[in-house]
């Protein structure tokens, strides 16, 4: 169609070879040399694998004409909406027909009211969860320039919409502003090179019998949300890791003095692969359980689980069993219960789930502990392990109460310390073990201002990782990497590369623009035609109007 | 946008030079090499005009205090185009309307090709959309007619017969042509006008100034006799 109007344009103007070497010209120039005016980063959706189930968005490349969530209807268009402005019913609808999705965040994650923050917790999870979606679905941060062409795309008038005149439908259709939205990207593949570390460490106590009973406590570091460059985990579950670092920081100026030295040893796991089924504890528990020397967690007396700490007020303490009177896990509750005590805020209180044994995900992490028969619980402050707090997006450092958490850690902290040092109920410990708020900031920083998102701390010198590592070195004895990798043949998770793109938007009209452009050129060519003609009428006239001058000046 | 829209623009920016060329009788005279001749010497001073600023001009013009006395330097290089414009005169034997038009127009062409023909190809062939092809195309449309007047009143600066009063005006209107994209800018900036209305404006002073030199040659024309 367009060659004919090419060939109109160029006939009788210039000559005809131009029509074969144009083409040639195309053929050899760069292919599409463009610099688009608009670049913004998006995030891609999750996209993994765990038991065989498929979760997350499975395509990455969008070529497509976008639209705003009111105005799309077929699956040859991108839609682009806010976070907010997303409804579940309006995803089940995208996720089925449309061709891409591009949702833009809010400014900030914090100012929301709780019953729009339920709505996106819902919306993420059901996002997540419900079933896995074909079409690409990427976030993107807020930015000024691409929070203007959302808003001209929703007010772009749409054709179908009644209430528009009819000039106005036909001047949108011809000059309306359109985008093309571009994220050029590889099909995305499982990735290979996936290393869960996992690191233990312990400080050793003493008795005067030599017989020193084992406490093991366990935390994973890794975050999950919607995407994976966005999952910040602040509390799910950088909260758990903070408490633990405390935890080993207080401890371990203890236990070098050997007059405060404890009666315990304690051993503890810094977990990764947290959000996926628990993989890091896994594989540690088989590595040191079927190993042929002896470990400390075989003797625990019981295995204490980080999750999620400073979401509420009421720390649960979660139990698939609930503990025999006078076991270490009823004192070690009791003690719990006593530290909370003075602090009127704080309630503590016992939660027992059964493990589900038919389901392929456990709930909490102490059930990996507990299936090995391994006496264990889980300190969190979500009641249910199906809260959606524990993998958001919306869990940022922004939206995390640091005084409860440091509050929370000083509970936990405390009841530590009486159990280890067997403390009667009532006394204080001494000395008193304080909890440095400063050093809970400066931890929150580093932890929650990076993605914690297990795909992305896989890789190798992850720096995070090694410092991790390092703090580990620094005040434990023994401290040991173990790998969680999955099978080659057969694995019980994988995870897809392409977690982060660019995203390039066009300006673009529509394609009657172009021939109505062509007809304005025409006639303002005729014109430019006229006027050439008409110029030596003009000489004339002002020969004319020269001579008419001398005439008079004689 | 795509290679239509790319056709549109050049269809916008080519084909009045071609009228231009073809209505005022120089493909009868055969002057199409005197075009191309006019256009390499546009080349060369191009060539010198750059190694002059290359080599004298710092990179940044700020170091001049300010954007317009910089801006104001690098300007006044373009006397240089004057000059070159003179050769291109000097080197085309005849008198009158041809000698002044083939001047005009084969600096303005090979202008056009030079500067316009690689920009429209990278941008206005691109996915995105943007109106300032169109507008750069009717640009080179307004400077063809800048051209042709330039060219007159350089023609006519030559002539020994041409009253003293108007060799004054004719000599600062020469000087104030070479000034005239920094005159516009400030004006426009000062009157903070949109790029259509810029345009515009450019437009009605090329236009005011084609008018005038048509005038003044029109006077010379009938006291030369020719026409």
């Amino acid at each position: 169609m367009w060659l004919d109007e090419v060939e109109e344009i160029f006939k009788g103007y210039l000559p005809y070879y131009i029509l074969v070497f144009l083409p040639i010209f195309i053929i050899v120039s760069p292919a599409n040399p463009v610099s688009a005016a608009h670049e913004f980063p998006v995030y891609r959706m999750q996209h993994y694998d765990l038991h065989g189930i498929s979760f997350g968005s499975r395509g990455a490349a969008v070529n497509l004409e976008a639209r705003s969530i009111s105005a799309w209807s077929s699956s040859r268009h991108c839609i682009v909406t806010r976070f907010t402005d997303l409804t579940l019913n309006s995803f089940r609808n995208i996720r089925g027909k449309a061709g891409a999705l591009i949702v833009q965040l809010p400014k900030t994650l914090s100012n929301f009211t709780q019953e729009e923050k339920q709505q996106l917790l819902l919306l993420e999870n059901k996002m997540l969860y419900e079933q896995e979606t074909s079409i690409p679905v990427y976030f993107t941060k807020y930015d000024p320039k691409f929070d203007n062409i959302v808003t001209e795309l929703e007010t772009n008038i749409d054709i179908s919409n009644k209430k528009k005149s009819a000039t106005e439908a036909m001047f949108s259709s011809i000059a309306g502003n359109g985008y093309q939205i571009v994220i050029a990207s590889s099909n995305p593949t499982a990735r290979t090179d996936i290393k869960i570390p996992t690191f233990h460490g312990h400080l050793a106590g003493s008795r005067p019998d030599g017989k020193v009973p084992t406490i093991a406590i366990v935390t994973h570091y890794d975050s999950f949300g919607v995407a994976p460059e966005l999952s910040f985990g602040a509390d799910a579950n950088g909260s758990g890791v903070i408490v633990m670092l405390e935890l080993i920081r207080l401890l371990s100026g203890l236990y070098s003095n050997p007059k405060t030295r404890g009666k315990y040893n304690i051993l503890f796991i810094l977990t990764g692969g947290g959000k996926i089924n628990y993989q890091g504890s896994k594989k540690w528990l088989e590595d040191q359980l079927d190993s042929s020397e002896g470990s400390l967690i075989q003797e625990a007396s019981f295995v204490m689980c980080l999750d999620t700490l400073a979401a509420s007020d009421t720390i649960f303490m979660h139990v698939s069993k609930p503990p025999k009177e006078g076991s270490a896990s009823s004192m070690f509750y009791k003690n719990l219960k006593s530290v909370g005590e003075d602090h009127p805020s704080v309630s503590i209180e016992g939660v027992h789930k059964k493990i589900n044994l038919a389901e392929d995900i456990l709930a909490w992490e102490h059930e990996r502990y507990s299936i090995r028969r391994l006496p264990g619980f889980t300190l969190s402050t979500v009641k249910s392990h199906k809260d959606s707090w524990r993998s958001t997006i919306l869990d940022s450092r922004e939206n995390l109460d640091t005084n409860r958490l440091s509050r929370n850690a000083r509970i936990i902290v405390d009841a530590i310390g009486k159990y280890v040092y067997d403390i009667p109920e009532g006394e204080k410990m001494d000395p008193d073990l304080e909890i440095d708020s400063n050093q809970i900031e400066s931890r929150l920083k580093f932890l929650a201002d990076q993605p914690r998102s297990q795909q992305l701390l896989s890789s190798k010198d992850n720096g995070l990782v090694t410092s991790l590592q390092n703090d580990f070195s620094k005040y434990l004895t023994d401290v040991k990497v173990t790998y969680a990798v999955p099978d080659k043949r057969d694995p019980d998770y994988q995870f897809f590369g392409n977690t982060k793109g660019t995203m390039n938007v066009y300006n673009v009209k529509p394609a009657v623009f172009d021939l109505i452009l062509t007809l304005a050129i025409t006639a303002y060519l005729t014109s430019v035609y006229f006027a050439i003609n008409y110029i030596p009428a003009l000489y004339s006239l002002c020969s004319n109007l020269i001579k008419l001058e001398k005439a008079k000046a004689k | 946008m795509t290679l239509y829209h790319f056709g549109n623009c050049v269809a916008l920016v080519y084909v009045p030079y071609y009228l231009a060329y073809k209505h005022s009788g120089l493909s009868e005279y055969g002057a199409f090499w005197k075009c191309v001749q006019a256009g390499m010497i546009y080349m060369f001073t191009q060539l010198i005009k750059m190694m002059v600023l290359a080599t004298f001009f710092p990179d940044n013009v700020e170091e001049f205090g300010s954007y317009l006395i910089g801006d104001f330097f690098k300007y006044t290089v373009d006397i240089a185009d004057l000059v070159g414009l003179h050769f291109v005169l000097d080197g085309i034997p005849g008198k009158g309307h041809s000698k002044v038009l083939t001047a005009g127009i084969g600096w303005a062409t090979a202008e056009v090709i030079l500067s316009r023909a690689l920009l429209l190809w990278v941008g206005a062939r691109g996915a995105e959309f943007d109106w300032i092809y169109i507008q750069k195309c009717l640009e080179s449309n307004i400077l063809l007619v800048q051209h042709i007047a330039t060219a007159t009143l350089i023609w006519l600066r030559s002539r020994h017969n041409l009253n003293n009063n108007l060799k004054t005006v004719v000599t600062i209107l020469l000087v104030l042509s070479c000034y005239k994209s920094l005159l516009f800018e400030s004006l426009i900036h000062i009157l903070k006008l949109g790029t259509w209305l810029g345009l515009v404006v450019k437009g009605a002073f090329t236009l005011a100034y084609g008018l005038f030199s048509l005038s003044i040659y029109a006077g010379m024309a009938e006291l030369m006799g020719i026409y």
